[in-house]
C-alpha cells in the first residue's frame, strides 16, 4: 500500500521537492509545510530562489542567517494552532559556506586567511558544487540538530537539483582534480618532471590570469583544500542520510509537455543512478482535479447572462473538457510509472497565483481536501 | 530587432522561451539576415530542447546548417577557453603545452567563472567573425538564455571577473565583450512572458537584475495570449453567473480576465510589447507560427520607424 502526501508530511523528517523551473514547485514544497504545521508539526521550509512575493509573504529576506518564524496571529490565520510552527528560511549559499569554513579550518588564523582571499569572497562562483554542498550542509544540520519535526526543501530547476543532490560527491570530485597536485607545494619534495609540469602552468596562468591572480589562486586552493579534506568525509555521511526512510523525494510537475519530460528525466537520474527514495509526483496546475457541471440551458435559467455569451462559454468549455480528460490521461500515466511504494497526486491551478500566507493555505487545502472530506 | 548584432532571450521556466528564441532566429532569417541560433551547451550533454524543435538531438560547438541564412550552434566552455588560450598565448612551445596542461584543463572545468568565461569568449569569437563578402559572418546572433543563475552570472561576468582578476588578456577580452553586450545598438535582451499576474511580476524583476547587469533590455514577449471570444459586458455578466462555481470553460473565462490584466500592465510598463496568441500547434508548427507573428511585428516596426 503506497502512502500518500497526507502520511508523508505526518512521518517524515525531510521532504526534497524537485521539478523543472515554472511549475509552482517553491507554492508546493511551502503548502506542504503549512499542512504539516496544521497537523501540530514544527516545520521548516528551506527555499532557494523563491519568487520576490512570495518570500516577502514568508517574511524571508536574503542573507537572513537564522531561518525565520511566522507569527502566531498569521498561522493562527490559516490553521496552524501549536505545538505546530511553520518557519521559513531562503538558502544564502555564501553564509552557509562561511559557517563551514569556520567549523572545517585547522585553525581560526586559517579561516581568517581564507575569508579574507579575494578568490573566496567569490566562493559559490568559483568551485563546482559549492552552492549546492551548502545546501545539503544546511540540510543536514537543520535535520540532525532535532529543532524541527520536519524539513521541506525546495530545489533549484532540477537539472541543477541534481547538481544538488550530486553536490557531495562533486565536491569530493573537485578535490580529486589533479591541479591540487600541480598547485600545493609538496611535503617530500617533487622530481623534475612535475618541476616542470608546475612551471609551465604558472607561466600560462600568469600571461593569461595576470601573476597577481595566480598567486592568490594558489594561495585560495591551498587553504581550501585542507577544508575540502574535512567535507568529504562529512559527504559520505550526507549521501547515506538522503537514502534514510524518513528522507522523500516528491517530483513537482505541471501538464506542459516540457514540464513532463523534465520530469522523466529527474525520475530517471533520481532512481538510477542516484538510487533515491522518490516518493510520488505532484501534478501541480492541473485541471485534473475536482468536478465540473457543463454550462447547459438549465445551468443558466433565470440568468441575465445573454445567448452569445453562453455560446461562447460553451465553446470554451467544451476545449477544457478536452483538457481535463488530457490532464487526468498525464496523471493516469505518472500513476501508471510509479511502483507499489510511490502514488501521484494532482494540485489545481491556482487562478490568482500562489503569492501570500492565504493562497499557500488554499493549495494546502487543495492538496489535502481528500483526507478531509 | 533586425538591426541588432545580439539577441538574447530569457525569461522564467515554463514561458515557452526556447521555442520563441527559435522562432525569432527564424524570423530574421527570413527577414534576409543571416542569422545564429546558439544556446548555452549544458555540461551534462544530454537532449537539447531546442535542438530537437529542429529535428536534431542537439547542437555541438561547429556550425550547422538548418535553412538558408540560419545556423545554430552551442556555446561551449571548453571551445572558448581553448580559444581564448590561443588568443592569449605567444604562440609556439608554451601554447602547446598550455593546451595539453592537465592542470589548466581541469582547473577551467573546475571553476564555474572559467566555464562561464568560456561561453563568453566563445560567443564573442563568433560575433567577430566576418563574413568573406565583408561584413559580419552572423549579422544577427539569438541566444537562448534561461532565466537561471547562468543568464546574470554571464551578463554579469565582465564585472565578476574584473573583481578577481585586474590584469592580463582577459580583461582586454571581458572589455571588448562588454562593449558588445552593454551597448544597446549591439544588443537588446527579449523577456518572454506569459499574460498572468505571477510571470509578469517576475519579468519585472527579472528587466530590474539584467538592467543592473547594463544589458540594454529590448522588450518584453507577452507568449500564450488566449484569444478572448467576449464582450466586456458578456465577461462581466458571466463572471457575475459563476461567481467561483465549478463549471467547465470557468478556468478558461478567468484565465481571460487575468490575461486582459497582465497585458494592461505590461503596457502600462512603457516597454516595447510583441504578443503572440495561444494556438493549437506544438514542436517545430508552433515555432513556425510563432515566426511568422515576429516576422510581421518586426516589419511593421521597420515600417514606423
Amino acid at each position: 500500500m503506497s502512502r500518500g502526501l497526507a502520511e508523508l508530511i505526518a512521518e517524515q523528517t525531510v521532504i526534497v521537492c524537485a521539478g523543472a523551473g515554472g511549475v509552482g514547485k517553491t507554492s508546493v514544497a511551502c503548502a506542504l509545510a503549512l499542512a504539516a504545521a496544521r497537523r501540530g508539526r514544527r516545520v521548516l521550509a528551506v527555499t532557494i530562489d523563491p519568487s520576490r512575493r512570495l518570500a516577502e509573504a514568508l517574511g524571508v529576506a536574503r542573507h537572513s542567517p537564522e531561518p525565520i518564524r511566522l507569527s502566531a496571529a498569521t498561522l493562527a490565520a490559516v490553521g496552524v494552532a501549536p505545538p505546530g510552527t511553520l518557519d521559513a528560511w531562503m538558502l544564502d549559499p555564501q553564509q552557509v559556506s562561511d559557517n563551514v569554513v569556520h567549523r572545517f579550518a585547522k585553525t581560526p588564523a586559517d579561516a581568517d586567511r581564507l575569508l579574507n582571499n579575494r578568490m573566496y569572497r567569490n566562493i559559490t562562483a568559483m568551485v563546482a558544487g559549492m552552492q549546492e554542498y551548502t545546501a545539503v550542509e544546511a540540510l543536514y544540520e537543520f535535520v540532525t540538530e532535532g529543532r524541527y519535526d520536519l524539513v521541506v526543501l525546495d530545489t533549484p530547476p532540477s537539472r541543477n537539483a541534481l547538481h544538488f543532490l550530486d553536490a557531495p560527491s562533486r565536491i569530493t570530485g573537485f578535490l580529486d582534480g589533479r591541479v591540487f597536485r600541480f598547485f600545493l607545494p609538496s611535503l617530500d619534495g617533487d622530481g623534475v618532471a612535475k618541476r616542470v609540469a608546475t612551471k609551465i602552468t604558472e607561466k600560462v596562468m600568469d600571461i593569461a590570469f595576470g601573476q597577481e591572480t595566480r598567486v592568490e589562486l594558489m594561495s585560495f586552493f591551498a587553504l581550501f583544500s585542507a577544508i575540502l579534506h574535512r567535507l568529504s568525509h562529512n559527504a559520505a555521511e550526507m549521501q547515506a542520510f538522503f537514502r534514510r526512510p524518513e528522507v522523500s523525494f516528491l517530483i513537482v510537475t505541471s501538464p506542459a509537455r516540457e514540464a513532463l519530460d523534465e520530469a522523466a528525466f529527474f525520475e530517471h537520474r533520481a532512481r538510477q543512478e542516484l538510487r533515491l527514495p522518490l516518493s510520488g509526483f505532484v501534478l501541480n496546475r492541473s485541471l485534473a482535479f475536482g468536478e465540473r457541471l457543463f454550462p447547459d440551458d438549465a445551468y443558466f435559467a433565470d440568468s441575465q447572462v445573454p445567448e452569445s455569451a453562453r455560446a461562447k462559454l460553451r465553446a470554451l468549455a467544451a476545449r477544457e473538457a478536452e483538457q481535463v480528460a488530457d490532464h487526468q490521461q498525464v496523471l493516469a500515466n505518472l500513476a501508471a510509472r510509479v511502483d507499489g511504494d510511490c502514488f501521484a497526486q494532482a494540485a489545481p491551478y491556482l487562478e490568482e497565483g500562489v503569492s501570500d500566507i492565504p493562497s499557500l493555505a488554499r493549495l494546502a487545502d487543495a492538496l489535502f481536501a481528500g483526507d478531509r472530506r | 530587432m533586425l538591426n541588432k548584432r545580439v539577441l538574447l532571450v530569457t525569461g522564467k521556466g515554463g514561458v515557452g522561451r526556447t521555442t520563441v528564441a527559435a522562432g525569432l532566429a527564424l524570423a530574421t532569417a527570413r527577414c534576409g539576415r543571416r542569422t545564429l541560433l546558439a544556446e548555452i551547451g549544458s555540461p551534462e550533454g544530454g537532449s537539447s530542447p531546442l535542438a530537437q524543435l529542429f529535428g536534431r538531438e542537439q547542437f555541438t560547438s561547429e556550425l550547422s546548417e538548418l535553412r538558408v541564412r540560419l545556423r545554430a550552434c552551442h556555446l561551449w566552455a571548453p571551445t572558448g577557453q581553448a580559444l581564448f588560450l590561443r588568443s592569449a598565448m605567444p604562440g609556439g612551445a608554451l601554447l602547446g603545452a598550455a593546451v595539453r596542461s592537465q592542470a589548466l584543463q581541469t582547473f577551467m572545468r573546475a571553476a564555474p567563472s572559467l566555464l562561464e568565461m568560456g561561453w563568453f569568449f566563445h560567443l564573442l569569437t563568433l560575433i567577430r567573425a566576418e563574413h568573406e563578402e565583408g561584413g559580419p559572418e552572423h549579422e544577427v546572433i539569438v541566444l537562448d538564455l534561461p532565466a537561471t543563475g547562468h543568464t546574470l552570472a554571464l551578463t554579469s561576468l565582465p564585472k565578476l571577473l574584473h573583481r578577481l582578476i585586474r590584469h592580463g588578456p582577459i580583461v582586454k577580452a571581458l572589455a571588448e565583450g562588454e562593449a558588445y553586450l552593454n551597448d544597446p545598438r549591439y544588443t537588446a535582451a527579449w523577456v518572454v512572458t506569459l499574460p498572468e499576474t505571477m510571470p509578469v511580476s517576475e519579468t519585472f524583476d527579472l528587466i530590474d537584475g539584467l538592467e543592473s547587469t547594463a544589458v540594454p533590455v529590448g522588450g518584453i514577449i507577452a507568449n500564450r495570449i488566449p484569444v478572448d471570444p467576449f464582450t466586456a459586458p458578456e465577461r462581466a455578466a458571466l463572471a457575475a453567473h459563476l461567481n467561483g462555481a465549478p463549471v467547465l470553460g470557468a478556468v478558461a473565462l478567468q484565465r481571460i480576465e487575468r490575461s486582459l490584466q497582465a497585458q494592461e500592465r505590461l503596457r502600462n510598463s512603457a516597454r516595447l510589447v510583441l504578443h503572440i496568441p495561444e494556438v493549437a500547434e506544438t514542436g517545430p508548427e508552433l515555432m513556425r507560427t510563432v515566426a511568422n507573428r515576429l516576422q510581421m511585428q518586426m516589419q511593421m516596426q521597420g515600417d514606423a520607424t
